[in-house]
């Protein structure tokens, strides 16, 4: 089966600046696909280059096997949700789901039917005259999805367009937007910096910086086995010790930092003398002082979050230790300032190149 | 008396002088158009009569001008409001460095004083239609055309340029992603969006057609616009019946602005209701959640 999209060695510059450096990528048809990253990663020109509105510097964009060279963003099996929805606002709901059917001179009576159709789908049935300022935010949100599937598009492409949402509503759309992406089985690239989205909605997720990808994998992967420092860093909360690989043996690499010597998980097979950080997740450092590698410090604040609880220590270098405890063992973190151990088991603990 | 009621004192007297200021001339216009003397006056009122409006209307020089003014006014428009889009649009395509260039060009016009452009109309076109031998060009109405459209249509594109600083370029972009051409976008999306700036640029471009003297005078050659004759009258002394005319003018400014301001209240109203409503829905949605929470 033909990628549904194919990005191949793509470079897009901008003057001198590369906002995207050489990124290779293949889409599978159906997926959701996610482009997690910080602002200014690039993950939104990869989006504008795969709808037309950005030219690539190098490298070709292929949809459905077709090289996407010098066709332009209507001409393209793609269909953008902008990060402010751009719907038009002189238009009714209803005449912004038909506007793509209307520009390709589709009749109107088969224009209504699908129409008709999406709205039944975004449950806004019977608000079709509607003028778009009379809508709440997650029905236009609704709506922007319901104008963009009207094409029928092979390929849907979502540019944050969550984040404008308060919390409650955004969470709720991350499951509807799965909901409707199972439905209609059209692929969806999204773009997002907010991991959770990220994690939640998409079948895999490409991690970028800095105009590159640092890893392609599924949810689990992508937190569980980060490839690399930035990836174990973005990701989910991390504490992170760096410093320098002294010894090499069964799969574990000891790491000299300013916290002390500790082991962990070599997965990149290190060499002694690498420079390397070393990666334990908060959930993973223990507070009852059970594991091999121990970290001394002060208590300096215990964050309580109902089923869990966040206790942070000063470390020697005054650098914070986070350890999230679950249940009632968090209840013996000592008043800030009395000094703590916390501990975490080598296998918990992996070891990148900084 | 405090010093607050001696303040209100002296900010009612203030704005008595400034209105006085602002209307005074239109209330002596407007009471002396109705008085029976034949020297526009106020005071004694000698009669009243609507006979000066007779007058004004039976006065075929003035209403030839009217005639010809209003015909000006209409091909300025027609001119100078897309010159004017076309113009604000080009702004945002020329090259960034090239740009504050392109603005001081086209808006020149606007500070040329009007005796120039009207003099260098008509220098350009003598010169042209006679080395050409299209005679028939010099006509002192297309002319006046031109040369008000030059200046007018830079009003225009500034009126222009502000409304499209405003427009949102994701929309079409939007437009473009659903698979509309350029055109459809600039007739669907574009123009809808710009509808008040053409019609209050429609509005402006024929007020300073209608009242321009400066350019007129000159590009107008041996024939007349309302602005020239008046000139002409006040020149050999004025007579109630420009007082007439002043009255029908600013009834007619007047019946405009009320009714603008009507339709615009309807709108807002239309809109406030439109936002209460998006309002209500969105209490709703929260609470919809909130629900769906509880009972999973």
């Amino acid at each position: 089966m033909t990628a549904a999209v194919e990005i191949d060695h793509l470079t897009v510059q901008f003057g001198l600046f590369t906002a995207v450096k050489d990124v290779s990528l293949q889409i599978r048809q159906g997926e959701f696909f996610s482009f997690l990253g910080p602002s200014g990663c690039g993950k939104t020109t990869i989006l504008r280059t795969i709808s037309g509105f950005q030219d690539p510097s190098k490298g070709i964009i292929r949809i459905g096997g077709q090289d996407m060279q010098g066709i332009g963003p209507n001409q393209r099996p793609t269909a953008l949700i902008f990060q402010n929805l751009a719907l038009f606002p002189l238009m009714t709901v209803a005449e912004n789901i038909g506007y793509g059917l209307r520009v390709r001179g589709v009749p109107k009576a088969d224009r209504d039917r699908k129409v008709d159709e999406l709205l039944n789908l975004i449950a806004l049935s019977d608000q079709g005259n509607k003028k778009i300022e009379e809508l709440s935010g997650g029905q236009k949100q609704r709506v922007a999805i319901a104008r963009a599937l009207a094409v029928e598009p092979k390929v849907l492409l979502l540019d944050e367009p969550l984040s404008a949402l308060d919390l409650k509503l955004r969470q709720h759309m991350r499951n509807e937007l799965r909901a409707i992406q199972r439905r209609v089985g059209v692929t969806f690239i999204y773009i997002t910096h907010d991991q959770g989205e990220a994690l939640t909605m998409s079948d895999r997720i490409a991690v970028m910086n800095r105009g590159h990808i640092e890893q392609v994998g599924n949810g689990r992967d992508v937190y569980e086995n980060p490839e690399t420092a930035f990836v174990a860093a973005f990701v989910g909360e991390n504490n992170g010790f760096t410093g320098m690989v002294t010894r090499v043996a069964d799969g574990l690499a000891t790491v000299e930092t300013a916290l002390g010597t500790f082991n962990g998980v070599n997965r990149k097979s290190l060499a002694v003398g690498a420079k390397a950080t070393l990666f334990v997740r908060p959930e993973l450092m223990r507070f009852d002082g059970e594991g091999e590698n121990i970290i001394d410090g002060h208590a300096a604040d215990a964050a309580y979050e109902g089923i869990t609880t966040h206790l942070t220590m000063k470390a020697k270098d005054s650098s914070s230790v986070v350890a999230t405890i679950a249940g009632a063992t968090a209840k013996a973190f000592p008043e800030s300032g009395s000094s703590v151990r916390f501990a975490f088991t080598s296998r918990d603990a992996t070891v990148l190149p900084a | 008396m405090s010093s607050r009621s001696v303040l209100n004192v002296m900010l009612a007297f203030y704005m008595a002088v400034f209105f006085g200021f602002l209307f005074g001339p239109l209330i002596i216009m407007g009471v002396s158009a109705f008085n029976t003397s034949t020297y526009p006056q106020v005071y004694p009122i000698e009669g009243f009569t609507l006979s000066w409006f007779d007058k004004l209307l039976s006065d075929r020089d003035m209403v030839y001008g009217m005639k010809n003014s209003l015909w000006i006014g209409m091909w300025v428009v027609l001119l100078s409001v897309p010159l004017g889009l076309a113009g604000a649009m080009m702004m945002n395509q020329v090259y960034h460095k090239a740009r504050s260039f392109y603005y001081v060009i086209v808006v020149s016009p606007v500070l040329t004083p009007g005796i120039i452009i009207g003099i260098s109309t008509v220098v350009f076109w003598r010169d042209l239609t006679t080395t050409t031998g299209s005679k028939f060009l010099y006509d002192g109405v297309f002319l006046t055309v031109l040369g008000q459209s030059s200046f007018i249509s830079a009003y225009s594109m500034l009126m222009f340029m502000s409304r499209l600083n405003r427009f949102d370029r994701a929309q079409e972009e939007a437009g473009l992603d659903l698979g509309a051409t350029q055109t459809q976008v600039f007739f669907h999306i574009l123009l809808p969006f710009l509808r008040p700036a053409i019609f209050s640029s429609a509005v402006l471009a024929f007020l300073s057609s209608f009242e321009n003297y400066n350019t007129t005078t000159f590009a107008i050659l041996a024939d007349k616009t309302l602005t020239t004759v008046l000139a002409g009258r006040v020149r050999q002394g004025t007579t109630p019946a420009i007082s007439a005319l002043a009255v029908l003018i600013i009834a007619v400014t007047v019946t405009g602005a009320i009714i603008y301001e009507l339709v615009k209240r309807h709108e807002d109203r239309k809109r406030q209701e439109r936002l209460d409503a998006a309002h209500k829905a969105e209490r709703m949605e929260l609470q919809s959640i909130e629900n769906a929470t509880l009972h999973a």
